[in-house]
């Protein structure tokens, strides 16, 4: 209790010195309200601008969240390929690093030309992103699966498939979730990067930008805030997927029993 | 009369222009346990994996119920000094690993694992993961998923090597316990001479450089082996002959 507590608390409290300090720029050094809006009026905008903002926020959300999925789908198929075939490996890594090297930005223009303004550009560029960290965890988790399991695996007679998923899947399973968490961070930023890059419409990102041309300052700042939301979001959603597949990380004992 | 149920002829391994083990011939009996000592590089772990079915031999033959089992792995039942539980699994379901590697777990495998673990002492803690548990518990749990391999023959690779010296002797004792009434063969890798001496029918010992075996003694004494065993005269004679095999050197 004092535990939940404290991992309550002290977040909180890291926020509200953020938001004091915040405030006190704002305060002291007379900033007008059109370069920059106290924190309050920030959060005002949110729900003034409700409306408007929600059904572009949805749209952010599924790019985030279907990018996130093909992402994390092909990084880990990937990262299989190349843990388990060592030729595919060599092919694929440095390829792996060049993909990384392309500024993401530069990704928008061939994908318009392919895809025009619809939500499949900007779906690929969060999974452009999310990949990477994805299959370099789950690469460096399948190749550090201690030897002696394996020795000892093989000597019980097992099948590879079984050998799999009862001893490497779940070993892979910390660093694995480590690149996710990474990933879900990330993904929002591509959906954001995505929109403002290839543009097409009603986007969370052209309403910034229309937002920020019309001096509404304080509307600026409160979809900036949603979109962090969503990351946040992301980043939660993965890391309660993690607590509640690795009950052996926390618990002495199984909950479920069968009897 | 007993039959072998292990039988080693004539092994060779060598790795490059070592010869790890040269020509080692061994015999063990159904039910018997055999304790092979000798100092780190003796060949004793080379053995150990030829039997195992991880390495092959150079030279000779490996047979099981009269069977060839040269680079075959899946026939013995097979445990280290590293417990190598897997920390994401229940202790019922570390001692039923092997079903899971292999045909998966029957209902009736569930019941056997229960009903052996809580013979031997380790009932309260079926639905503990490992990390909850202690050293030597560990070494319990890992034994256990040995015994539910269903091997007749065992290999172990000083298991309890890890363990201070008073959770070892009582592993010791409870081994032999099991071991009595679960009518296995051993075959248990040790460098240490008092526990070899305190658990085995024979005691093999072998020496490095090129890795052999240089003697098969007889342990004389009977069984139950107790506090007392330890302190025997015939205890003691025996260490004196193993001590002078492994230290010819220091041997005036």
């Amino acid at each position: 209790m004092k535990k939940l507590f404290q991992q309550i608390a002290f977040p909180l409290i890291g926020l509200a010195i953020v938001i004091a300090i915040w405030q006190g720029i704002i305060v002291f050094g007379h900033v007008p309200p059109y370069i920059a809006p106290r924190p309050a009026a920030a959060l005002s905008a949110i729900f003034s601008q409700w409306s408007q903002i929600w059904p572009l926020t949805w749209t952010t959300i599924c790019e985030t969240v279907y990018g996130f999925l093909a992402g994390a789908g092909v990084g880990f198929v990937l990262a299989l390929a190349m843990a388990k075939v060592p030729i595919i490996n060599k092919m694929l890594y440095p390829l792996l690093v060049f993909s990384q090297a392309i500024p993401v930005i530069a990704l928008a223009p061939p994908l318009v030309l392919i895809f025009a303004f619809s939500m499949t550009p900007k779906i690929l560029v969060v999974a452009w992103i999310v990949f990477f960290p994805v299959t370099v965890a789950a690469v460096d988790g399948l190749t550090h699966v201690d030897r002696d399991y394996h020795q000892l695996a093989t000597v019980l007679g097992a099948k590879p498939s079984r050998t799999f998923a009862v001893i490497e899947l779940p070993a892979i399973v910390t660093p694995l979730f480590s690149g996710l968490r990474i990933g879900a961070t990330y993904a929002v930023t591509g959906a954001i990067i995505g929109e403002a890059a290839t543009g097409g419409g009603a986007t969370l990102a052209q309403y910034q930008h229309d937002a920020a041309t019309n001096f509404q300052t304080q509307v600026v700042y409160g979809t900036t805030i949603v979109m962090a939301l969503i990351g946040i979001a992301c980043f939660a959603v993965v890391s309660a997927i993690e607590y509640a597949v690795t009950p052996w990380q926390r618990r002495s004992t199984a909950r479920r029993y069968k009897a | 009369m007993t039959e072998n149920l292990l039988r080693v002829r004539d092994v060779t391994r060598r790795f490059g222009d070592t010869v790890a083990l040269s020509r080692a011939s061994l015999e063990v009996e159904t039910g018997s346990f055999v304790a092979l000592l000798g100092p780190s590089g003796c060949g004793k772990s080379t053995l150990f994996n030829v039997i195992a079915g991880l390495q092959t031999a150079d030279e000779g033959s490996v047979t099981l119920k009269g069977v060839d089992i040269a680079g075959c792995t899946g026939h013995v039942g097979y445990m280290l000094q590293k417990d190598l539980l897997v920390p994401w699994r229940t202790v019922e379901d570390n001692i039923l690993l092997a079903a899971h590697l292999t045909r998966g777990v029957q209902p009736m495998d569930r019941v056997a694992a229960r009903e052996m673990a809580t013979r031997y002492g380790l009932g309260e803690f079926l639905r503990h993961y490992p990390h909850a548990l202690s050293g030597g518990m560990r070494q319990r749990v890992a034994f256990m998923r040995t015994l539910a391999t269903h091997q007749s023959l065992l290999l172990l690779d000083e298991p309890f090597g890890a363990l201070d010296a008073q959770t070892r002797f009582e592993m010791q004792r409870w081994l032999l316990e099991v071991w009595e009434s679960a009518q296995r063969t051993v075959l248990f890798v040790t460098h240490d001479v008092d526990e070899a001496l305190f658990l085995a029918d024979r005691v093999v010992v072998m020496s490095p450089r090129p890795g052999r075996i240089v003697a098969d003694l007889s342990v004389t004494y009977g069984r139950p082996r107790t506090l007392d065993t330890l302190t025997s005269p015939e205890f003691m004679r025996l260490k004196a002959e193993v001590l002078s095999l492994l230290h010819p050197e220091a041997t005036r």
